[in-house]
C-alpha cells in the first residue's frame, strides 16, 4: 500500500545574518497509513520544522524550500496558499505543545469545538455539531462535559485543556494528525493520563499520527515507527522496537546510551561529547561525524545516503555494515 | 557520596502560609546530612520551590524552624546575612534568565566579589581555576548572555555559586531544557565538584532517571507535604506511598522488557487553598479507605531510614502486583 505521506529530499533554509541556516538538509521519510510515527531528536535537529512543513506553517525568514511532500498523491509544496488552506483543519490537524496558549481565551470550549467541526463539515447543523462536540469531550475523559462545553479556557486545568485540544483534533477526523510534544507542558501524573488516553483513542482512529518528542521512552511506548533526526537530517528510521532494540546508526546508539533508565547506580553518566552542528555550516559530510567515535576521513568528506538497513529500516551511516 | 552522620540542614515542622490561606508547605520535617545528595520530586504546586527558597533564606517559614549548620536560618540572616548567603547557594532553573542581559559574564561573576568584599586578587585566581575546571573558555568573560549557549550559561551559574565556597547548593531543575546528550556532562560535573569541594546538594528534578542515578536519598512531595522520604535505591525498588508508586510508574522505559503498566491517577493535584480533608492524597488514591478521608496520616518512620505519610503503606504496590 502507498504510504499516506512521502517526503523526498525536503530542504529548508532560512536567511540569517551569518548566512543561510540549513534547517532541513534533504529529508526522506514515509508515513504509513494508520501508523504512529515517532520523531525524536534534540533541539535544533529539525523535528518541529518537519511538522511545520507538513502543514506549511513556515517561518517568514525562509529563503529556500525544495523537495516534495506527497500527501495522498498531491505535492503539498506545489499547492497555492488557498489550496493548502483547504487541507488544514480538515485532512491535516495539529495538537500543539502548549495547551495554555493554543486556545483563544475569549471563546468558550464549545465555540472552539463547534468551529472546527463546522469547518470540516460546512453544512452541519449547530445542534448536531454541539451534540457531537459534547460526546467527544466525554470520550477524551472530561467529566461534566456539557458544563465544560460552556467554560472558558482559563477555567480549565492544563490537563483538561490538553484533552480539549485532542478532542478538537479528533473531531476533524484528519488523515494526518501532527502532535508536537503534546505532553511536555504537563505534570508527570497528568502526562500519564494523556498518554493512556492517546493509547486508548488510537484504536478508533483511522488516520496516521506524527508524534514529536524528545522522550525516547514515551515514543517506545506509543509509536509503531521511529524516525531519529540529527542536525536537520534523518539518520535512522524503522519499526520502533527494531530500531531501539538494535540501532544501526551511531547517533541512535549514543542517544540510547544517554538514557538513564538502567539500574546501574554510580559511575559516570554518559554524554555525547561535542556540540550539535552549526546550522550555517555547509552540508558536505556526515552531520554526526564531528561527535562520532567511529568517524573516518570518508565520513568527514562525503554525505552518507539514507539506505536500507534491514526490513523496513533505513540508516544514514557509511560504516553500518562494519560496525554491526 | 560520603555522607557523614552530622545533619547540615534540618527542617522541623516547617509550614508556609501565603496570604493567610495558601498552605504552600505543611509540617515539613527533613534532615540533610553533610556530603549527601538529596533529591526532591513532586509535581507543580507540591511545594518543592518553596522548600528551596526557605533553605536559602528567600522565604521565611510561617511556623517551624530551619537550621543550617546547627543554627536557625533566620538568626544567621539577622546577624550576618552575607555570611549565610555564601553558605547556602542556589542554582536557578532558568540559567539564561538569571544573568542580566546588560552585563558581561565577567561583570556578573565579579559582582559578588565586591558585594561580599572578598579578597579580589585571590578570588579572581580561584574564578579562573573554576572556569577552567568547568571547561569554560576564558573569553566567555567578555561576552554577553545572549552570545553564549544554554549549556555555557548553566556552567556560569555553577561558577557563580561555587565562587562563594558554599556548604550547601540547592539545584532547582539543573538539567531542565538540556538535551540528553549534554545532561550527563552537567551531572558528572556536579558530582565531581561535590567530591572536590565537599558539597552537599538538594537537587530538585522532574526527571526521575536523574534522581535515581545521582541522589542518595529522595523526598517525595505532594500538595505541600513530604509524603515519603527514603534511600533512593529503596524508594525506587519498592515505593511505600501510593503517590510515590504512581509517580514512579509514569516513567516510561525505553527497553520493553523493563516496561510496566503505569498507574494512571484520576484528576489533578487539588488546590492548596482548599486541600482535601484527611490524607491530602485520598481524592486521587486508588487504594484509599474510609479512614483516609477523615484522619490525616502523620509522617512516620516505618522502617530504618524510610518515612511515610500513609495509613496503609505499600498497599498500592501489593494491589498492583496482584492485578
Amino acid at each position: 500500500m502507498m504510504p499516506l505521506v512521502s517526503i523526498r529530499q525536503l530542504t529548508l533554509e532560512a536567511a540569517t545574518t551569518r548566512g543561510a541556516a540549513h534547517i532541513l538538509r534533504g529529508i526522506d521519510l514515509d508515513i504509513g497509513r494508520r501508523r504512529i510515527v515517532g520523531v525524536v531528536g534534540e533541539s535544533g535537529s529539525g523535528k518541529s520544522s518537519l511538522a511545520a512543513c507538513l502543514v506549511r506553517l513556515l517561518p517568514a525568514n525562509l529563503s529556500r524550500i525544495d523537495g516534495e511532500i506527497v500527501f495522498d498523491g498531491t505535492d503539498l509544496l506545489g499547492l497555492s496558499e488557498a489550496a493548502m488552506n483547504a487541507y488544514r483543519g480538515t485532512r491535516i490537524a495539529m495538537i500543539f505543545q502548549d495547551p495554555m496558549t493554543a486556545l483563544n481565551p475569549l471563546f468558550t470550549i464549545g465555540t472552539h469545538l463547534v468551529d472546527v467541526l463546522r469547518r470540516r463539515h460546512p453544512g452541519l447543523a449547530r445542534k448536531v455539531a454541539t451534540a457531537r462536540a459534547i460526546a467527544m469531550l466525554r470520550r477524551v475523559g472530561i467529566a461534566d462535559a456539557s458544563l465544560r462545553f460552556s467554560s472558558y479556557p482559563h477555567q480549565l486545568s492544563g490537563g483538561m485543556r490538553q484533552r480539549v485540544l485532542i478532542a478538537m483534533a479528533l473531531l476533524v477526523e484528519p488523515d494526518l494528525l501532527l502532535a508536537d510534544e503534546p505532553t511536555t507542558a504537563l505534570d508527570a501524573t497528568v502526562e500519564a493520563q494523556i498518554v493512556a488516553l492517546l493509547e486508548e483513542l488510537r484504536h478508533g482512529f483511522a488516520g496516521s499520527i506524527v508524534f514529536i518528542s524528545h522522550q525516547l521512552g514515551l515514543v517506545a511506548q506509543l509509536c509503531d515507527d521511529l524516525c531519529v533526526m540529527y542536525g536537520g537530517t534523518v539518520v535512522e528510521t524503522g519499526p520502533v522496537a527494531d530500531v531501539l532494540g538494535a540501532p544501526r546508526h551511531p547517533y541512535t546508539r549514543a542517544l540510547l546510551a544517554c538514557e538513564l533508565d538502567d539500574d546501574a547506580a554510580g559511575g559516570h553518566l554518559v554524554s555525547i561529547p561535542g556540540d550539535v552542528p552549526d546550522p550555517v555550516s555547509a552540508h558536505v559530510a556526515c552531520v554526526f561525524a564531528p561527535r562520532c567515535p567511529h568517524a573516518t576521513n570518508a565520513c568527514r568528506s562525503s554525505v552518507p545516503a539514507l539506505r536500507d538497513a534491514g526490513p523496513g529500516r533505513r540508516a544514514a551511516c557509511m560504516r553500518m555494515e562494519e560496525l554491526g | 557520596m560520603s555522607a557523614t552522620g552530622e545533619a547540615l540542614v534540618e527542617f522541623d515542622g516547617v509550614s508556609v502560609v501565603f496570604e493567610g490561606q495558601v498552605r504552600a508547605l505543611d509540617d515539613v520535617t527533613l534532615a540533610i546530612r553533610k556530603g549527601e545528595i538529596v533529591g526532591l520530586v513532586g509535581e507543580s504546586g507540591s511545594g518543592k520551590s518553596t522548600l528551596c527558597r526557605i533553605l536559602v533564606g528567600l522565604t521565611p517559614p510561617s511556623s517551624g524552624t530551619v537550621n543550617v549548620g546547627g543554627l536557625p536560618v533566620h538568626r544567621q540572616l539577622a546577624q550576618d546575612p552575607l555570611a549565610f548567603r555564601r553558605r547556602a547557594q542556589m542554582l536557578l532553573q532558568d540559567a539564561v534568565a538569571s544573568l542580566s542581559p546588560r552585563m558581561t559574564i565577567g561583570r556578573a561573576l565579579e559582582e559578588p566579589i565586591a558585594i561580599h568584599k572578598l579578597p579580589r586578587g585571590q578570588t579572581l585566581e580561584q574564578l579562573a581555576s573554576i572556569l577552567r575546571r568547568l571547561g569554560l573558555p576564558q573569553d566567555v568573560m567578555a561576552k554577553f548572555p545572549h552570545q553564549i549557549s544554554g549549556g555555557q550559561a548553566r556552567r556560569v551559574g555553577v561558577a557563580r555559586a561555587l565562587l562563594m565556597r558554599p556548604e550547601i547548593v540547592v539545584a532547582d531543575e539543573p538539567t531542565a531544557g538540556l538535551d540528553v546528550s549534554v545532561q550527563g556532562e552537567l551531572l558528572n560535573l556536579l558530582l565531581d565538584l561535590q567530591q572536590e569541594f565537599g558539597l552537599t546538594y538538594l537537587l530538585v528534578s522532574h526527571n526521575l532517571n536523574v534522581i535515581r542515578r545521582v541522589t542518595g536519598r529522595t523526598a517525595v512531595m505532594y500538595l505541600g507535604q513530604i509524603v515519603e522520604a527514603a534511600a533512593t535505591r529503596d524508594l525506587f525498588a519498592a515505593p511505600a506511598h501510593p503517590y510515590t508508586a504512581a509517580l514512579l510508574s509514569t516513567n516510561p522505559a525505553v527497553d520493553p522488557r523493563k516496561r510496566h503498566k503505569p498507574i494512571v491517577l484520576q484528576g489533578e493535584i487539588p488546590s492548596a487553598v482548599n486541600p482535601p480533608t484527611g490524607c491530602r492524597f485520598h481524592t486521587r488514591c486508588p487504594v484509599a479507605q474510609a479512614r483516609c478521608a477523615s484522619e490525616p496520616p502523620a509522617l512516620v518512620e516505618i522502617e530504618a531510614g524510610r518515612q511515610v505519610r500513609c495509613h496503609f503503606p505499600f498497599s498500592l504496590l501489593k494491589s498492583g502486583s496482584d492485578a
